[in-house]
């Protein structure tokens, strides 16, 4: 009842003629993000943040929000009209959205997408309404060990999920937690790592690391490849029938449902709702054999479990503070620069901005909705830029973002040596995600272990004092055990590093 | 790719020995508990044994016959031109920029870039380096409130 009370509030505000301009904003940049190839919605979140740089805390996180579930979106486009999915999470959409164009019902592949997003967007953000709240009021008897074992377990399933070799996953995840030590030591205020360098006392830049491993690194490996020239597949409406939409009612339920409970899990990448999505959907089919060659139900269960994945990983962040994707720390990032620590105590401290948010999420998904039926066919024309063009716009803003935070040109370095590293990991096949979450996670984890241990004297055996502790740095032991074990079955699922 | 991955691996490895001996040169504990060192000094540990467990497993893996794109991992050709104007273009962008400020380095860099990467109508690069470069730092100092460097050399 009383987050219902609060949701009205929320909406009161984000249906304000300002937040609605930054909410349709966010919608349309993050399309326009999403149709692009090669920028997917970490990179393009990042990039865009000094667009917010002026606007109060609630609107730059209503334009981000909108940014990442716009993006999230707008990837479909080229996976249906181009067959190149536009983010990691539409490859799924790839498989029978292309078909449909082919055979030339484009827009009913993008119709039903449209729709599923919408249906799956809504739905998970009920769901994050009704789930978030008990969820940050029982993650408020959390002391620091709860909280280091929950960082710790987060951490862990990324590195399970995120790349090929878990071996690398970890130290890519130690990588970044050293690197997010650099700067003053939390606790004692001592400088690490710094050498004499002032620009380091600060720490190094979450947004320009992102930008450079992310923006930058994505640019580099496009302009090696001589980009590919578009074959726009015929646009003769934009709605699906109606046999169509009956047809898909039930891929779209499963979606959500199969995207919202997986967007709770911390490291679940967006692609494995939507591949799994998929699967399933195959599977209680009654024609399986149609999937590959243009099954509407295949572009429904995938979109909308990418786009319920999308609203329902906020859950983590809101309540938590746990960042489930790169994307997702990407705005932890926005809410730290606006001087807001996500996590439980978000909702006592801050219940105007965080329940006008999550207004923003619903108005945010119809505003989809809008933009995205009747100008399928002006995004599709957004594919024709040269890449020369993209290329320097988006350095352009990177180049924004990472001076404009701080105002310092050591972080535009920052980020173009991040950039030239992101460019030789994604060569070698060495998993980003985890080192962008522990980048982010680092600094809290350490204050949280080294206070546990103060209260404790220095003993670990705190951590077996505690069930919920003990418990939750357990989960690591058994997903990398299983994951050990399993290694061969769950390879599918490991992709989606951009997001 | 394998010969890259031991190269990637051996540079990590460098990194986090780094990290123990830096980590070393703080205390790791204190009389308030654990201290500044503390933490980077057992998680570099771990990177190093992780490291090692890395280069040991990647040395024993089986030399797969290779694609030719997987043996060349740094840029080359026409590709490896592009990439490299791209890196070298921003570094002399962010270096220039403190001179001679936002709208110059980017001016230059815009102009510079499109043209290396294929373009060559000269109004409309003219016209995008001049939008890209006095526009938008119009746009960003004066509507958005982003404050841009105007170089040395102006002040």
């Amino acid at each position: 009842m009383d987050s219902l009370h609060h949701l009205l509030a929320g909406f009161a505000a984000a249906l304000s003629v300002k937040y609605l301009l930054f909410a349709l904003a966010g919608c349309v940049l993050g399309t326009l993000i999403g149709v692009l190839p090669g920028l997917g919605p970490a990179a393009g979140t990042a990039i865009l943040i000094p667009l917010t740089f002026s606007l109060d805390a609630t609107g730059a996180i209503i334009m981000l929000s909108a940014i990442y579930y716009g993006a999230m979106y707008g990837g479909t486009i080229t996976s249906v009209l181009i067959n190149v999915p536009g983010e990691a999470a539409s490859v799924v959409t790839c498989i029978d959205g292309h078909q449909m164009a082919r055979q030339g019902r484009a827009g009913s592949a993008l119709g039903i997408a449209a729709i599923g997003s919408f249906v799956g967007g809504t739905l998970a953000t009920v769901a994050l309404v009704v789930v978030a709240m008990p969820l940050a009021s029982l993650a408020l008897k959390f002391g620091p060990a709860e909280f280091f074992a929950l960082m710790v377990a987060g951490l862990c399933l990324v590195v399970g999920l995120a790349g090929n070799n878990m071996m690398a996953a970890l130290l890519m995840t130690v990588i970044g937690l050293l690197f997010a030590l650099v700067g003053v030591d939390p606790v004692r205020g001592a400088p690490r790592f710094t050498f004499g360098v002032e620009e380091l006392y600060d720490g190094i830049g979450f947004i320009p690391v992102v930008m450079g491993l992310f923006g930058v690194a994505e640019l580099l490996l496009a302009a090696e490849k001589r980009q590919t020239h578009m074959v726009e597949a015929e646009l003769k409406s934009w709605m699906p029938t109606a046999a169509e939409c009956k047809q898909s009612v039930g891929a779209i339920g499963r979606g959500t449902v199969v995207g919202f409970v997986l967007g709770l899990i911390p490291g679940v990448g967006a692609i494995v709702p939507t591949f799994m999505a998929y699967v399933l959907e195959k599977r209680v089919s009654k024609t399986p054999e149609r999937f590959g060659k243009g099954a509407i139900e295949g572009v429904a269960s995938a979109e909308t479990a990418n786009n319920a994945y999308a609203n329902a990983a906020m859950v983590p962040l809101l309540a938590l503070g746990i960042p489930s994707s790169p994307t997702i720390a990407v705005l932890m990032g926005a809410f730290i620069i606006n001087g807001i620590t996500p996590g439980p105590f978000l909702f006592q401290e801050q219940p105007a901005l965080v329940w006008t948010v999550i207004a923003s999420f619903f108005v945010g998904n119809v505003l989809l909705l809008i933009l995205n039926l009747p100008l399928v066919g002006l995004w599709a024309k957004l594919l024709k830029i040269p890449f020369s063009y993209m290329c320097a716009g988006v350095l352009i803003f990177c180049v924004i973002g990472a001076y404009g935070l701080k105002q310092s040109l050591f972080d535009v370095w920052v980020m173009l040596g991040f950039g030239i590293l992101g460019y030789l990991l994604r060569k070698l096949d060495f998993p980003i995600a985890p080192a962008i979450l522990a980048l982010i996670l680092g600094p809290m984890m350490e204050k949280s272990l080294r206070t546990t241990l103060e209260i404790s004297g220095g003993s670990f055996a705190i951590f077996l004092d505690r069930p919920v502790a003990l418990t939750l740095l357990a989960v690591p032991v058994i997903v990398v055990g299983f994951l050990l074990f399993k290694p061969r079955s769950l390879a599918p699922l490991r992709e989606g590093d951009s997001e | 790719m394998r010969q890259g991955r031991l190269i990637a691996t051996g540079a990590m490895l460098a990194f986090c020995l780094f990290a123990v001996w830096q980590s070393l040169l703080l205390s790791l504990t204190d009389r308030l508990g654990p201290g500044p060192g503390f933490f980077p000094f057992w998680l570099a540990l771990f990177g190093v044994v992780l490291a090692l467990g890395l280069l040991f497993t990647t040395f024993r893996e089986p030399a797969t016959p290779a694609t030719d794109e997987e043996v060349r991992i740094l840029p080359y050709g026409a590709g490896g031109m592009r990439w490299l104007a791209i890196v070298l273009l921003m570094a002399a962008a962010a270096a220039a920029m403190e001179v001679v400020g936002f709208r110059l380095a980017m001016l230059v860099f815009n102009a510079a870039l499109v043209i290396a990467l294929g373009e060559r109508r000269w109004w409309v690069i003219a016209l995008f380096a001049v939008g890209g470069s006095f526009g938008v730092y119009y746009v960003f100092t004066h509507w958005l409130d982003v404050l841009l460097p105007d170089g040395r050399i102006w002040n």
